[in-house]
């Protein structure tokens, strides 16, 4: 349902946008529809743009284009983007701040399993210290609760395919193991 | 010492709390602030040739281009070495896994930090010179995190290779950039982490991306222009060799070969996507002008399934001409790898017995397998390999959907961690990893540049991870001594000729132990994980012992941003 009723929305902004100039601030309007205004995105299952890495961003951009991650609502959104666009996008969103969903933190039990399947995994190796991210691998401290989840599964279905190694990572993880995750993961 | 002490006394000597709030990560703005230039004559080749004579300076990344990381000073020795204390602590504005090798011309030392800053420190002070911190394009694909393992200087330039896959020439007094060559495209999965090897006016250097389905290579650029003078694929056109059944020590690696050979008919020679990395310095051998460096595994790591064959020259030593990287020799460990227990270490040039118990020029490898493994320096046959360093069962099952369990696990044995040799003692140092894993298949095509596993290989939880220090007597193969750590071992090492090896721990120790029986005669506690290998150089007459203490990404050792320097009243 909210799918279908996105898709509208695009589709109006689209026509919208393409009328005018484009500046940068121009062509992110659009996004803000969905991934917020103020940077904290309108469904729980949208991503968190703002302060996400740049590398990671453009390539998502990117992916979503060549259909390697397929989204009906993504796709048509970064179809209209050549790469230089993809990448200025990508740089705007990465310079605003992380936004404060204010989720709670994972009770201790908790974290404790997240850890330990952190540890198992080495999600630090290529995620960084406190879940930054960098380059290409996202940030994923403070990331939306359901999103998180939503994103995990479809790694697991190779619904998300275009990062196979992440999901032989998501495979390899036990269930319970990945619920404490997304928890402790939310509430960093 | 504590870490407040610590703290208090790199105030008292009033350094190292120069550069502001050593939190957060990357520097993106600045390219390099100056406080002092770098006043250090131009390094010649003839001083980089004799740098393992050299007790002033330590010239090249792993100590000389035989890379035997064995310095020839003796002030600090086993009688004194319990006296031994900071010097100064310099604090980098970069707080990540740090996997630096010092570099020290003249009284100057060049250190490099994750996300590929380099600073010019004086040695005696630590006070900081120059930085140059390097702009990152927003595209980096890298594996087991953003390191950087150092620079090397010829003449009047600093090199560097950065995780953008940039090469870039500074100069050596103000670190100011005077080339930069884009070696490969970031968004395919190239990436660096190694220091370049300069030498007769060449910069050598390999790449990353073996997770990432590269073709990987080692190029020469020309030091003066950056030019490339000629590449090297580490994937040759041709990759299927001879069908190997067994590894390099004869255990059968269960290859299906006749799969293998219909699916080769299928999908043929696998060459453009295979990977084969190489994460670390070539040794030089100036008498007969030749490199040998080993490449890292084939892409995807754990599925084999659709790269029948070899794999050449993936988990291999690989002997090349220096003038014309044109290939001379190779020695495949492990064919077909679907472990990711690859060649890494850099390989050691040194004088050992053949079979015939006759002395010839060699080259040693110590494995990820946690086996040290000795050459004929002349063909690149094998002529021994040592007793295993770490614990190996299950060797060699092959990996399944629900997990099966192997020792020694994926990152070794010993991992990218030089070893040091002590030629006079026969004797080979080496740090390793005792983590056992889980070794899972799942088979993907080709993603674009994209993270390519094909599986996975997990910790198991519960299952005890520790570490070692061994010694091995290269021209027997068996193991002099060994030590136990708490933890597995990622860094490096060095002995000298004070008849001390130094080597750091994740938990933060940092210790020297008698080459000769592993007794441990000093430590100390920097607070991050000691994660990166010593070096040591002489200043105002005086010895001293440094490393970086910024613990690891790869294996999640506390982070810190010091680079701690040691030395006698
Ligand atoms: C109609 C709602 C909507 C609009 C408008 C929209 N997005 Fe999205 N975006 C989504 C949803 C939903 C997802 C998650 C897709 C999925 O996982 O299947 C997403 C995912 C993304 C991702 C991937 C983030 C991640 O963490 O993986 C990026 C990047 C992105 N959008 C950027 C943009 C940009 C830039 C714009 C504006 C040009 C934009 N989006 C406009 C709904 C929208
Ligand atoms: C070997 C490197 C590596 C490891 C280990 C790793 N990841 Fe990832 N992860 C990535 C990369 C690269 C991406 C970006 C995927 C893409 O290209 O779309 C990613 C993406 C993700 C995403 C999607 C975020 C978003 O905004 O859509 C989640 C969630 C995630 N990883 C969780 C984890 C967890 C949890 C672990 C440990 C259990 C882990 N990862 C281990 C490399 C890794």
């Amino acid at each position: 349902m909210f799918e279908k009723l996105a898709i509208c929305v695009v589709v109006l902004l689209l026509a919208a946008t393409q009328a005018r100039a484009e500046t940068i601030e121009d062509k992110v309007q659009v996004c803000a529809g969905c991934h917020g205004a103020d940077g904290k995105p309108v469904d729980k299952t949208i991503p968190t743009i703002w302060g996400q890495q740049a590398g990671y961003l453009y390539i998502q951009l990117r992916d979503f284009k060549r259909g390697d991650r397929k989204s009906d609502i993504m796709q048509p959104v970064a179809s209209q983007f050549e790469r230089d666009d993809m990448l200025a996008i990508a740089e705007y969103f990465a310079q605003k701040p992380w936004p404060d969903l204010g989720q709670p933190r994972a009770p201790k039990d908790v974290a404790g399993k997240a850890l330990g399947a952190s540890a198992s995994v080495g999600c630090p190796a290529c995620h960084l210290d406190h879940f930054q991210g960098d380059g290409t691998v996202p940030r994923l401290a403070g990331m939306g609760r359901d999103y998180l989840a939503k994103t995990i599964a479809d790694f697991r279905t190779r619904a998300r395919g275009n990062n196979p190694g992440m999901s032989d990572l998501m495979l390899a993880t036990p269930l319970d193991d990945l619920a404490a995750l997304v928890d402790y993961l939310a509430g960093l | 010492m504590s870490v407040k002490g610590l703290a208090a006394l790199a105030a008292a000597v009033g350094v190292g709390l120069l550069s502001g709030a050593a939190i957060g990560q990357e520097v993106k703005q600045d390219q390099k602030s100056q406080v002092g230039n770098a006043n250090v004559p131009p390094v010649t080749q003839d001083q980089l040739n004799a740098a393992d004579k050299s007790t002033r300076d330590f010239l090249l990344t792993n100590g000389n281009y035989a890379q035997t990381r064995f310095y020839p000073g003796k002030q600090i020795s086993r009688n004194n070495v319990k006296n031994l204390h900071v010097a100064w602590i310099f604090q980098t504005d970069v707080k990540e896994s740090m996997e630096t090798s010092p570099i020290v011309v003249d009284g100057v030392m060049y250190v490099t930090t994750s996300f590929s800053h380099v600073y010019a420190l004086d040695a005696k002070t630590g006070q900081q010179l120059w930085h140059y911190a390097h702009k990152m394009g927003p595209i980096t694909t890298y594996c087991c995190g953003p390191n950087n393992r150092g620079v090397q200087v010829l003449g009047d330039r600093v090199y560097l290779a950065t995780l953008d896959s940039k090469l870039i020439a500074l100069n050596a007094k103000t670190g100011e950039v005077v080339w930069t060559t884009n070696i490969a495209d970031p968004e395919l999965g190239y990436s660096e982490t190694m220091a370049p090897t300069v030498v007769k006016d060449k910069v050598l250097i390999g790449t990353n991306g073996g997770e990432y389905g590269i073709r990987g290579f080692v190029r020469a650029y020309d030091a003066k222009t950056g030019k490339q003078v000629w590449n090297f694929n580490t994937i040759p056109d041709s990759t299927v060799g001879v069908w190997a059944t067994k590894d390099a020590t004869g255990r059968d690696m269960h290859r299906n070969i006749q799969a293998e050979k219909d699916a080769l008919a299928k999908v043929g020679d696998p060459f453009a996507k295979l990977g084969g990395g190489v994460w670390q310095n070539p040794a030089v051998d100036l008498a007969t002008n030749r490199i040998y460096f080993v490449v890292g595994n084939p892409s995807p790591d754990l599925d084999g399934s659709n790269r029948p064959g070899d794999n050449l020259y993936t988990d291999s030593l690989v002997a090349l001409d220096l003038d014309t990287g044109k290939y001379v020799c190779h020695f495949q460990y492990i064919a077909h790898d679907v472990w990711d227990l690859d060649a890494v270490s850099p390989p050691v040039l040194v004088n050992v017995r053949n079979k015939a118990g006759k002395t010839i020029p060699g080259v040693i490898h110590a494995g990820k397998t946690g086996h040290i493994y000795v050459h004929d320096r002349n063909d690149c046959s094998l002529i021994r390999f040592s007793d295993a360093m770490v614990p190996q069962e299950n060797m060699w099952v092959l990996p399944t959907k629900e997990g099966a369990r192997m020792l020694p696990g994926a990152n070794g044995g010993v991992e990218w961690s030089p070893i040091a040799t002590d030629p006079g003692q026969e004797l080979a140092y080496a740090i390793n990893l005792h983590q056992p894993m889980h070794y899972r298949v799942e088979s993907s095509p080709y993603p674009n540049g994209k993270l390519w596993l094909g599986g996975a290989f997990t910790a198991i939880a519960g299952e005890k991870q520790s570490g070692n220090i061994t010694a091995v007597n290269y021209n027997t193969g068996k193991i002099k001594w060994q030590v136990k750590t708490p933890e597995p071992m990622i860094g490096g090492i060095l002995a000298t000729a004070g008849g001390l090896v130094f080597t750091g721990e994740g938990n933060g120790k940092f210790a020297a132990y008698n080459s000769s029986d592993g007794k441990e005669l000093w430590s100390f506690h920097a607070g991050a994980g000691v994660n990166a290998p010593p070096s040591s150089y002489m200043v105002g007459g005086k010895q001293y012992v440094v490393v970086g203490a910024g613990g690891n990404t790869q294996v999640d050792f506390k982070r810190g941003n010091n680079i701690i320097a040691f030395t006698l009243d």
